[in-house]
C-alpha cells in the first residue's frame, strides 16, 4: 500500500475512533444523531424529532469535548515522543520515560495548590511547559554529564531517577495540601472527564502549530538520528534546531499534562508502531504518530470508562497497563541486537 | 583550497592540537599519519567545525567560522564510521539526506529533479541502485559503508574528510572505498583528506603525507621525500619501515 493511502486510512480510523468515543457510554448515541447535533450547534439546523432533550447536551458538553481532548492530548504526546526519540537517538526516549511529564506536573501542581496566577487560565498550561522544559534540560545535562554518547541505558536510568525524584516532590506537595488532596491525586492519575471546549481548543491549537513546525524540521530530525556529528557535518545548525525541537516537545507535553494530568507510554508506543508502517522519514512519522497517538488515547479513554462501567478507571493506568510491558519488550529485544 | 594556520583545539581545557599550519590544494589527496593520540581525529573534527578551535581555517579564502553550517557542508563533508543505527531508513532516503545543504536553501526544503538526479548518480557510482529500497540496518557492513559514501558524495562537497571510516571493514571493502574516492578525485575538482590507520591503505589513496606526533606536524610532503626509516621510527616509536619491509621500499620509490 502506498504511504499516502496509509495516511488516509489512519486519518479515517482516527475519525472512526473519535466517533466511537462519542457514541459509546452510559447511553449509546448513533453517528447520525452525532452529526445532527453537531450541525445543530454549528449551523443552527433543526434537531431530529423525538430526540431526548438531554442527548444534545450530553453530546455537546460531555462526549465531544472529552473525545476530542483525548485525541488532542494523545496526538500531542505522541508527536512530542517522536521528537525526543530523534533528538536523543533513542527509541526508548519519551517525555514520560525522561521524567518530563513529572516535571510538568510538579509545576502545574504547585500552581493548583498555591492558586498562583499570571495569565488567567493560561497559567496552568504555561507552568506545565516551563516545568517540562526545565526537566528536559536537567535530564539531558545529567545524562551528558555521565555519558557523552547518550547511551540508551544512561538516558533511561537518568530519566527514571529524575522521575522518582520529581514524583517524590510531587507527593510532598500533595501531602502538604490536605484541602486539595483529592483533586491533585485524581489529576495525577490523568483523566479526560470534565474537559471543556476552551481546553480542547487550546490543546488543538498547540498541537497544530507544533506539528506544522515539526514537519518543517523533519529533515533535520532525520539527520540527527544518525548522530550529532553527522548532522553537523551534513549542514544542520544543530544548537538552534535542537533547542527548537526540545522546546516544542516540552510545549506539547507540558500543555497536555497541565490540562489532563500524567498519562504515559502513548508517546513511546505511537512513534514505534508508526515506524513499522511508515518507515523512519520524519515528514511522515511526525503526523502519523500524532494521528495514531490520538487514536490510541481515544480508545484508552473509551476503555477506561466502559470496561468497568459505571466505575471509571484512570486513563493513565490503562495506558501504563499496556505501555509498561511494551517498553520492556522493546528494551530487551534491542538488547538482543534487533532494531 | 583549504588553508590552516596555527589551528589549535582540544577537549575540556586540554589542548590536543598545538598549532597546525598546512595547505591542501584542490584536486590533490592527502593522508594524515601518526600514532594513536597524536591528534589526527581532532584535526579532522576541528577542520570540519565539529569542535571549537582557534586559529585559521579557510576554504577558498573564506574563513570557515564565518560561514553557515550548510554553506560549510556544501564545501566540506566528513565521513566517519556510523556506529549505531536505531532508525531504519531506506538506502534511497539515507542518500537523499546528503542533499540537505542544497535543499535547506530552498523554500520548504523542496526536493528538485536535480536532487533526484544527483542521488541516482551517486547510487550508481557506488553500485547500490538495486538496493535502493532496502533498509540500511539489513545491509552488510560493506554495503552500509557504500550507502554513507553515496550520502557524502550526494552532499557534493569540494573536500571529503575521512576519519577512519574503514575500521570495521574487511580488506576488500577498505580497498574498494579508497578506490572509489580515488576515482572521485580524478576530475581534479575534489580533494580527499584522510585519517587512516593503515599506512598501506593511506598510501593507496595518495602519496601526499602529513606526519603528526603529539599534536604537531613533524613532516609534510611526498612520501618519497619525507619517508625515512629514522623519522618514522621516531614518530611511531617503533620500527615501521622494518615492519612494512618491502612495501616501504615500494611506496618510497613510487613517484
Amino acid at each position: 500500500m502506498k504511504k499516502s493511502m496509509r495516511m488516509a486510512l489512519l486519518l479515517l480510523l482516527s475519525l472512526f475512533a473519535i466517533a466511537a468515543g462519542v457514541a459509546l457510554g452510559s447511553t449509546s448515541i448513533s453517528l447520525p444523531v452525532q452529526l445532527a447535533v453537531l450541525s445543530n450547534r454549528i449551523f443552527g439546523t433543526a434537531l431530529p424529532e423525538g430526540l431526548p432533550s438531554v442527548t444534545p447536551s450530553i453530546l455537546w458538553n460531555l462526549r465531544f469535548p472529552r473525545a476530542l481532548m483525548a485525541f488532542a492530548v494523545g496526538a500531542s504526546l505522541a508527536a512530542s515522543g517522536t521528537v525526543m526519540q530523534s533528538v536523543l537517538r533513542n527509541p526508548l526516549a519519551s517525555s514520560y520515560t525522561l521524567g518530563v511529564s513529572s516535571g510538568a506536573s510538579l509545576l502545574a501542581a504547585l500552581v493548583i495548590v498555591t492558586g498562583f496566577s499570571v495569565l488567567g487560565r493560561y497559567t496552568l498550561p504555561l507552568s506545565g511547559f516551563i516545568g517540562g522544559l526545565g526537566t528536559v534540560f536537567i535530564a539531558i545535562s545529567l545524562a551528558l554529564h555521565f555519558d557523552r554518547t547518550l547511551e540508551n541505558q544512561t538516558v533511561i536510568l537518568v530519566g527514571m531517577v529524575l522521575s522518582l525524584f520529581v514524583n517524590a516532590l510531587l507527593t510532598l506537595v500533595t501531602a502538604l495540601s490536605a484541602d486539595r488532596l483529592a483533586r491533585l491525586i485524581y489529576w495525577q492519575m490523568g483523566s479526560f472527564s470534565g474537559s471543556t471546549w476552551e481546553n480542547v481548543a487550546l490543546q488543538f491549537a498547540v498541537l497544530v502549530v507544533c506539528v506544522a513546525v515539526l514537519t518543517r524540521y523533519a529533515r533535520e530530525m532525520d539527520l540527527m538520528t544518525f548522530g550529532e556529528e553527522q548532522a553537523l557535518s551534513a549542514g544542520v545548525d544543530l544548537k538552534r534546531v535542537k533547542l527548537i525541537l526540545i522546546g516544542i516537545s516540552a510545549l506539547l507535553t507540558g500543555t497536555a499534562v497541565s490540562l489532563v494530568g500524567v498519562i504515559g507510554f502513548v508517546d513511546l508506543i505511537a512513534p514505534h508502531a508508526v515506524r513499522r508502517f511508515f518507515g523512519s522519514n520524519h515528514r511522515l512519522v511526525v503526523p502519523a504518530s500524532a494521528l495514531f497517538g490520538g487514536l490510541l488515547m481515544v480508545l484508552a479513554d473509551l476503555a477506561s470508562r466502559t470496561v468497568l462501567a459505571p466505575q471509571e478507571l484512570p486513563v493513565g493506568a490503562v495506558t501504563a497497563l499496556i505501555g509498561a510491558p511494551f517498553f520492556a519488550y522493546i528494551y530487551f529485544r534491542r538488547k538482543r541486537g534487533g532494531l | 583550497m583549504l588553508r590552516l594556520e596555527d589551528l589549535r583545539a582540544g577537549y575540556a581545557g586540554r589542548e590536543v592540537l598545538h598549532g597546525i599550519t598546512a595547505e591542501f590544494e584542490t584536486g590533490a589527496n592527502y593522508c594524515v599519519l601518526g600514532p594513536n593520540g597524536c591528534g589526527k581525529t581532532t584535526l579532522v573534527r576541528a577542520v570540519a567545525g565539529l569542535i571549537d578551535s582557534t586559529g585559521v581555517v579557510e576554504i577558498d579564502g573564506a574563513p570557515l567560522r564565518s560561514l553557515k553550517r550548510r554553506e560549510v557542508a556544501a564545501k566540506l563533508a566528513v565521513m566517519s564510521q556510523v556506529s549505531a543505527l536505531y532508525f531504519p531508513y531506506t538506502v534511497y532516503d539515507t542518500v537523499m539526506l546528503g542533499r540537505y545543504p542544497q535543499m535547506s536553501r530552498r523554500l520548504f526544503g523542496r526536493v528538485t529533479g536535480e536532487d533526484r538526479d544527483k542521488v541516482e548518480q551517486c547510487l550508481a557510482s557506488v553500485g547500490l541502485q538495486d538496493l535502493r529500497d532496502r533498509r540500511i540496518d539489513e545491509l552488510s557492513g560493506g554495503q552500509r559503508q557504500r550507502v554513507f559514501l553515496a550520502q557524502t558524495l550526494a552532499q557534493d562537497p569540494e573536500i571529503i574528510l575521512l576519519d577512519e571510516p574503514t575500521n570495521h571493514l574487511d580488506i576488500r571493502h577498505q580497498i574498494e572505498l579508497i578506490d572509489y574516492l580515488h576515482r572521485w578525485t580524478a576530475s581534479g575538482k575534489h580533494s580527499v583528506i584522510g585519517v587512516l590507520h593503515d599506512i598501506n591503505l593511506a598510501l593507496r589513496l595518495t602519496d601526499r603525507v602529513l606526519l603528526m606526533r603529539e599534536g604537531r606536524i613533524v613532516a609534510q610532503g611526498r612520501f618519497s621525500e619525507i619517508a625515512d626509516a629514522a623519522l618514522l621510527r621516531k614518530v611511531y616509536d617503533t620500527d615501521i619501515a622494518g615492519f612494512m619491509r618491502d612495501s616501504f621500499e615500494i611506496w618510497r620509490d613510487l613517484k
